[in-house]
């Protein structure tokens, strides 16, 4: 009988070249996995957009992570005029340099941001709930900031009612909308001083 | 010929000069308003970025598959057919 016979018959021997395999197998995984990561073979420069099955990737984990964690209570009053107003100012100062908004041509930001912010005026797949958890808590390796860092949740509360009416505006509806709103600077200022 | 007219004629010259001298190659002159496009890796790298932003739907279908022909012409040395697909794609992701 050959020894390889041996092994194969008994259950023990055969436990020991499983667990030989398995170990192999996972040194080699870790060997790859290292030489990929020390090696910088990945391109990381933001004008060479992620390959498809990348993109997917990431794409699939920042929408899952969002709706995994996005659980604030939504205020009824988004529909409220002076909410939505508070937002537009806000939204003109904070977001329209990477978002853009009717009317607007693109930006040297929006143009060299990667991956690229979403156009807003176009609508979007989130839910209040989830355009609140990303305005407060930004997302990581994309440009998105952590806009809770510094304002409080009402005003990004604006923000998300604002947001729910950029859509239906015109460039002359939300010209109009960002002139009629308070400053950011004044709206700082009482965030500041607890109005 | 008068001094004015003279001056109006060098004028002239200079500015078709001057154009000829902004637009060495023409795939950059059809470039869509405002994007510089030329048929060339990066300029189909930005469109890339642009189309996978999109929301999935007709347009990004679109944009995507102008995309590719854009790149196979380029592939073929094809710049005028492969800057006629670029702007296809521009006008779907601008939609």
């Amino acid at each position: 009988m050959s020894r390889w016979s041996k092994f194969s018959t008994g259950t023990r021997p055969r436990a020991v070249v499983a667990t030989v395999i398995t170990a192999g197998v996972l040194i080699a995984c870790f060997g790859a996995a290292s030489l990929f990561v020390y090696s910088g073979a990945y391109d990381v420069a933001g004008d060479t957009p992620h390959n498809q099955p990348v993109y997917w990737l990431l794409r699939n984990v920042r929408q899952n992570s969002i709706a995994a964690r996005a659980h604030d209570v939504v205020p009824n009053d988004l529909g409220d005029a002076k909410r939505i107003a508070s937002g537009a100012g806000q939204y003109a100062e904070m977001c329209s340099s990477c978002h853009l908004a009717p009317g607007m041509k693109r930006t040297e930001i929006s143009r060299g941001l990667y991956p690229r912010a979403p156009e807003l005026r176009r609508g979007s797949v989130l839910t209040p709930a989830e355009e609140f958890w990303v305005v407060k808590h930004g997302i990581k390796m994309t440009g998105m900031p952590a806009w809770g860092v510094t304002h409080d949740d009402e005003i990004l509360w604006d923000v998300v009612a604002f947001l729910r009416k950029l859509p239906e505006l015109t460039a002359e509806q939300y010209r109009a909308q960002v002139e009629s709103a308070p400053t950011h600077d004044k709206m700082m200022l009482q965030m500041n001083i607890g109005h | 010929m008068t001094t004015h007219s003279y001056f109006g004629r060098l004028i002239g010259v200079a500015a078709v000069g001057l154009a000829m001298n902004l637009c060495p190659l023409p795939t950059v002159c059809f470039a869509h308003e405002g994007h510089q496009m030329e048929c060339s890796d990066s300029s189909l790298n930005a469109m890339k970025a642009d189309t996978q932003a999109m929301p999935d739907g007709k347009s990004k279908t679109t944009a995507t598959k102008e995309m590719e022909a854009a790149r196979d012409m380029m592939q073929k040395k094809d710049m005028k057919a492969c800057l006629a697909h670029m702007h296809n794609a521009m006008e779907a992701i601008e939609k």
